[in-house]
């Protein structure tokens, strides 16, 4: 239970100029950091970077703001940023799911895909030998961030319709089909194979970033008393059209 | 360019060395709600304006302001030097993740509230919903699909639940009884990974009690795990084995009843 908070310090609001020439120069500093560093790194922070707003626009802030001059109400403007109406809107229509995945280069043709979401165990649900799985919780395939559509290599003593994902190569073609009918295309990128417990999975779960597509199913050693694989194939692709 | 990275890197580390207490905080994320229904208000600090004309919904950012006191914060009437909400020196915290609400108290006072939001990660599958009692009227229930998901929220407190993620419909009724409804039904998405925090606000008695809603994401967790095969490709030798144990046995039974019939 948060209840209501009250006023606690006394700082004069100059301080707040200096808090804003502070903030602006540590959100510089990072900024100057990934550039130093050419750091491009994918991150997946829970709570987004508050955004510049303290940060001249027109030239590079080299010196403190000299609070003498500066009237005070001034950089208080500045620093808030109207960020829309919190009126209750309706919830929009989800997008159309995808429902069929072929490549050509598998012999996949027109499998049928199905939504699903996490076990009790915390799992990805997987669907049976001859169906795909897409994560209904993240993006659909073309939206940004990852889409992930998983399948078996082999289930119940038959080979699953990833039986051969190993085999794609870089820019072979996977066709998503959607519940309206439409189509996308996606170009494969790159084939990854990871240890099970080291699947990326601020990666192949993104909710964010340029568009792309997870294809995943099992490799590696099948362990027989677990009858479970050791690892996760990826295959990763980006849309082509 | 490689001066100027130089000169960056060298900014960078002077930056830091300035910075050691704001280094060490998370960066603070202070969302500021207009929440009272029909009247459009300026907001003063040090008697000066800091924004004006702000509507009911109106959302603000004050997250480069965390750690600052605003001194002798007002709400005032758009356009007025009408006071509506004298806050007095208001510090911001430094850190963390907070909504501040211009909200009507349950006696129909404006005040402002101070809501720290839970952005602890939220299972893989579920959303969180967060609904807070900022309105002019007694305490309520909420109701989740037709049943009581909360009971007896009184203003100005919160309730909050992580849910399986869907759509719920959402009705609030006076706390112990299913009608007069006072807000809803309303369709709620409750999103994977995400906190929608709902607020309830307005006035119950001129009939301006509706709700502001508001959304966290990003919180979420991805599946442990993604098991896509439960047997070998091609010819599973447990299979084969066990096939074969099974015409063993079924041939065997044959024999002894064929034995048996003579």
């Amino acid at each position: 239970m948060a209840g209501p908070a009250s006023a606690v310090d006394h700082v004069l609001v100059t301080t707040s100029v200096h808090r804003l020439a502070r903030h602006a120069l540590a959100v510089l500093a990072v900024a100057a950091l990934s550039v130093g560093c050419g750091a491009d790194a994918p991150t997946s922070d829970a709570v987004p970077p508050p955004p510049p707003a303290a940060i001249s626009t027109s030239a590079p802030v080299t010196t403190f703001p000299d609070t003498t001059t500066t009237p005070a109400a001034s950089p208080l403007a500045e620093a808030v940023q109207p960020i829309g109406s919190a009126l209750y809107e309706e919830p929009a229509d989800p997008a159309p799911a995808p429902i069929s995945l072929t490549i050509a280069d598998l012999g996949v043709e027109a499998a049928p895909v199905v939504d699903v979401g996490v076990l009790d165990n915390g799992d990805m649900e997987i669907p049976g030998a001859d169906e795909i799985g897409w994560y209904r919780f993240g993006p659909n395939p073309g939206e940004n961030g990852t889409a992930v559509l998983a399948a078996h290599i082999a289930y119940n003593g038959r080979d699953g319709v990833f039986r051969n994902l190993t085999q794609l190569q870089p820019g072979d073609v996977v066709e998503v089909g959607f519940a309206d009918g439409s189509t996308r295309r996606f170009a494969v990128t790159e084939l990854a194979q990871y240890p099970k417990d080291q699947l990326p999975a601020e990666r192949v779960f993104a909710r964010e970033g340029s568009p792309e597509l997870a294809l995943i199913t099992c490799g590696g050693s099948f362990n027989r008393s677990l009858r479970s694989y050791d690892d996760n194939v990826v295959a990763y692709a980006e849309p082509l059209d | 360019m490689r001066k100027f990275t130089a000169i960056v890197a060298a900014f960078a580390v002077a930056s830091l060395m300035a910075l050691p207490a704001f280094a060490q905080e998370d960066a603070a994320r202070i969302h500021l709600i207009h929440g009272i229904p029909g009247v459009d208000v300026d907001v003063y600090a040090g008697g000066e304006a800091v924004f004006e004309g702000f509507a009911f919904g109106d959302t603000q950012d004050l997250s480069a302001l965390a750690g600052a006191t605003l001194e002798g914060l007002e709400v005032r009437v758009a356009g007025t030097e009408d006071v509506a909400i004298d806050a007095g020196d208001t510090a911001l915290p430094a850190s963390g993740n907070y909504t501040i609400i211009a909200h009507l108290a349950a006696d129909g006072t404006p005040t402002l509230g101070v809501f720290e939001n839970d952005t602890s990660s939220i299972a893989a599958g579920e959303g969180r919903l967060t609904v807070r009692h900022t309105a002019a009227a007694p305490a309520v229930d909420v109701l989740a699909n037709g049943d009581v998901a909360f009971s007896n929220l009184s203003n100005p407190n919160e309730v909050a639940a992580d849910l399986a993620a869907g759509t719920i419909s959402a009705e609030v009724v006076p706390t112990g009884v299913t009608e007069p409804v006072v807000i809803g039904p309303a369709d709620l998405p409750i999103t994977e990974g995400a906190s929608l925090i709902v607020y309830a606000v307005g006035s119950l008695d001129d009939g301006s009690i509706t709700v502001l809603t508001e959304s966290i994401t990003g919180l979420g967790t991805a599946p442990a795990s993604v098991d896509t095969g439960n047997s070998p490709v091609g010819l599973d030798p447990m299979i084969v084995v066990a096939a074969l144990g099974a015409v063993l046995v079924a041939g065997y039974g044959t024999r002894r009843l064929a034995t048996n019939r003579i």
